[in-house]
């Protein structure tokens, strides 16, 4: 399909180069819709950060948006741009759905193709395929997880995955004692200019479902011990991509041989 | 007999000559009701007809003989046995014609009609055939859930939600021996008998995660091995034998358990069976020309195959329709011909047709899918050969929870409460004929979940939906249509009704 670019997009495309350059982009906005059908699974997310007017294509994020609440969006404006959606595309983005309520917004395609979905890298193989874990000889290690803010959700083809990475290792490792330390996130930041922070309870609430995920994939709950921690540094571990402020919403799993 | 006599009367008055032999072949047939206690043999194959055509019903290993085996035999005080429910004319389901022809036949004496759940509530005047209603109109039987509920360990879980009688048409729901009230408070909800065939579909585990709970699969307590989360519709059993047991105390009055060798002769037996439509009512053969329908496709295939990333949904069973040679179509008749074309469509329009999806919970939420997000009849039905979910498939339609659910004034309706968040999609409160998931879980985020089911055998089973609000096929496409506004031709309809009557 041949694409058209409409004069805010084609200005927006000039401030590109600016934009991948700068800080993490984080603001809270309503998604909008955009009913593009490139296929299963291809309609476009869109958010506009108020303070910049910037309309943002959040639709890379693991978890996509809900149109009936608010989310605050995380990310990095992509080194390559395809303009499928109207929006300056975030690659790597986080989602986080909130508490709160939106109008439902749906933009029709226009003259927007969408993206033909494609499998996220990190997706979790069937059991029929067999895992080849990492050859040993091993050593200490720690697996992170992230979540969404305010959520101890274990994302799907994301954390999941994740586990699923850590699982296999720890299978073939056999460590003698594993850590389990969930995060919140609590510090008071200003975003949209509205005051937002995660609540302590989830720090012990997300130790505690990875220390039960472990169990359910065949550990001996005899050697898991869990702790918390509201004051969590950002993590540059497998899967944060890099994101300075969700790496904070996090579980290190720490295997000790 | 119902089916024979109407089989024997079109066909001879159709005159066709082919219908002699067909008549000969039919009256070959066991009879269609296999009472308890009977002293029958189990066929290989055991074919039936229905107004779709000719279901089969395969049992892997060869015939078996039913007398003393615990499936047929009458274990507990009402004198039901495991068939009485898992009919094989009814893809080992029960339709609502068969309860009709039972009552008929026995003028409402028959096992079936037991007081506990054959009727609307056991405190009725069980003479009546108004105190049948449900089963009678809508093949519905009544599943009394404790409140509040019970975790797979037996331990009361604290829902996180208030729940109250707002309709109570069958009187169990706030009755003094029956509902939230009595002595020992419970629930009546009413659901469809789910088919006892084809079940290494429903026991496979094709991954190791539950998207829909963001968690690994969940262990059985009795074996600590992980399970497939597809049995029943509130998922209030984790296995076969879960299910067994809860079936003998509830459907069967059984004053004991089970005994281990019981449940392994059932178990060994239902592992067995594949039940699928053979044969359309214009006559064509489901395996015919390439096509893979029918059971022995079932019964050869690997179960836990997920269709979007192996062989699409009705991909394999009816790909060789899509464009049938200038020879093949030689060899059809009009109406043979249109319908082959016709299931082949159907079997796109499953696969292909997108529309958006939404606040639909098990879909739209909480795994992070998007609500909305546009994808077929095939995102949820993604098990190959089968249409179930691959992973366990708690999902809520909207079936038996307003506003989607249709009006069903003979069904009770209660008042759900969120006591802590509200429900993603639904708010604090939600009206439902039948919270399904969350009368195991005790989460109103679950309310209105019903575990998918399989999609073969359709046509020897009506009504559908766990509440048997879609008396016939089409009227599943049509409530489809209106929940989410898909925009189906009329030509799409039929279509994917003659696909699911040729399941």
């Amino acid at each position: 399909m041949k694409i058209s670019l409409k004069f805010p997009a084609a200005l927006l495309c000039s401030l590109i180069p600016l934009l991948a350059h700068a800080d993490e982009i984080r603001f809270t906005s309503c998604p909008i819709y955009r009913d593009t059908d490139a296929g299963r699974k291809s309609g476009c997310w869109l958010t506009d950060d108020h303070s910049s007017g910037t309309r943002y294509d959040v639709s890379k994020a693991p978890t996509k948006p809900d149109w009936n609440y608010p989310v605050l969006v995380e990310g990095n404006v992509a080194a390559t741009q395809d303009q499928a959606c109207g929006g300056i595309t975030l690659d790597p983005v986080r989602v986080s759905v909130l508490e709160g309520s939106c109008p439902r917004h749906l933009l029709p395609a226009e003259s927007y193709p969408g993206r033909v979905f494609v499998l996220p890298k990190r997706n979790v193989q069937p059991t029929s395929q067999v895992r080849t874990p990492p050859p040993p000889p091993y050593s200490n290690s720690t697996f992170s997880l992230f979540f969404d803010f305010n959520s101890s959700f274990i994302v799907y083809q994301y954390d999941d995955y994740l586990l699923d990475q850590a699982i296999t290792w720890i299978r073939a490792a056999q460590p003698r004692r594993i850590v389990v330390t969930g995060y919140a996130d609590t510090g008071v930041q200003t975003v949209s200019g509205q005051k937002i922070a995660e609540r302590a309870e989830l720090a012990q609430l997300r130790a505690e479902k990875i220390q039960q995920a472990l169990i359910r994939l065949g550990i001996d709950q005899r050697i898991i011990k869990t702790s918390w921690s509201t004051r969590p540094e950002a993590s540059v571990a497998e899967g944060a991509d890099g994101l300075n402020w969700p790496s904070r919403r996090r579980v290190d799993i720490s295997a000790e041989l | 007999m119902f089916y024979q006599r109407r089989f024997i009367r079109k066909f001879f008055a159709a005159g066709l000559l082919s219908a002699a032999a067909a008549v000969m072949a039919q009256s070959l047939l066991p009879d269609r009701w296999w009472a308890p206690g009977e002293d029958r043999v189990f066929p290989a194959a055991l074919n039936y007809d229905n107004t779709d055509g000719t279901l089969q019903t395969l049992l892997a290993g060869g015939p078996m003989s039913t007398k003393g085996h615990a499936f047929f035999e009458p274990l507990g005080a009402n004198g039901r046995a495991c068939v009485t429910c898992h009919q094989p004319a009814d893809a080992m389901s029960l339709s609502a014609v068969t309860a009709q022809e039972r009552w008929q036949a026995t003028n409402g004496k028959d096992p079936l009609f037991a007081a506990y759940d054959g009727s609307n509530c056991p405190n009725l005047p069980q003479s009546e055939r108004a105190s049948h209603s449900l089963l009678l109109e809508y093949g519905l039987i009544r599943v009394q859930r404790s409140w509040p509920p019970r975790d797979w360990y037996g331990e009361h879980v604290k829902p996180d939600f208030n729940l109250e009688v707002v309709r109570d048409p069958t009187g169990c729901n706030t009755g003094k021996q029956y509902g939230l009230k009595a002595g020992s408070p419970s629930i009546s909800v009413y659901r469809r008998p789910r088919p006892v065939a084809n079940l290494k579909y429903l026991v496979a585990m094709g991954f190791a995660y539950d998207p829909k709970q963001g968690m690994p699969l969940a262990l059985d307590p009795e074996t600590g091995q992980p399970v497939s989360g597809n049995f029943m519709a509130d998922g209030r059993v984790p296995t076969l034998r879960a299910q067994m047991a809860d079936a003998a105390a509830t459907h069967l009055e059984m004053f004991n358990q089970l005994s281990e060798a019981q449940r392994v002769q059932i178990e060994n037996f239902i592992l067995r069976l594949y039940s699928a439509q053979l044969r359309s009512k214009q006559g064509v053969a489901l395996d015919a020309w390439g096509a893979k329908g029918g059971p022995q496709t079932l019964m050869e295939s690997s179960p836990g195959q997920l269709g979007s990333i192996g062989v699409p949904v009705w991909g394999k069973e009816f790909a060789a329709w899509d464009n049938p040679s200038a020879e093949d179509k030689a060899r059809l008749s009009s109406s043979e011909l249109a319908f082959v074309q016709s299931v082949a469509r159907g079997a796109k329009v499953f696969r292909d047709r997108n529309f958006l999806i939404t606040d639909s919970a098990g879909i739209n939420s909480p795994m992070g899918f998007g609500n909305p997000v546009r994808y077929s009849c095939v995102f949820c039905h993604n098990m190959a050969q089968m249409g179930n979910d691959v992973a366990p498939g708690q999902v809520d339609l909207g079936t038996t929870t307003l506003p989607f659910a249709d009006p069903a004034p003979h069904l009770p309706l209660f008042r759900i409460t969120c006591l802590a968040a509200p429900h993603p999609h639904y708010g604090r409160v939600i009206y439902s004929s039948d919270p399904g998931y969350a009368l195991t879980t005790g989460r109103c985020a679950d309310a209105g979940k019903i575990t998918l089911q399989s999609l073969r055998g359709l046509s020897a089973r009506a009504p559908y939906f766990s509440n048997g609000s879609a008396k016939t096929l089409r009227e599943v496409v049509d409530y489809y249509e209106r929940r989410y506004s898909i925009g189906y031709t009329e030509q799409e309809k039929q279509d994917l009704v003659n696909l699911m009557s040729a399941l």
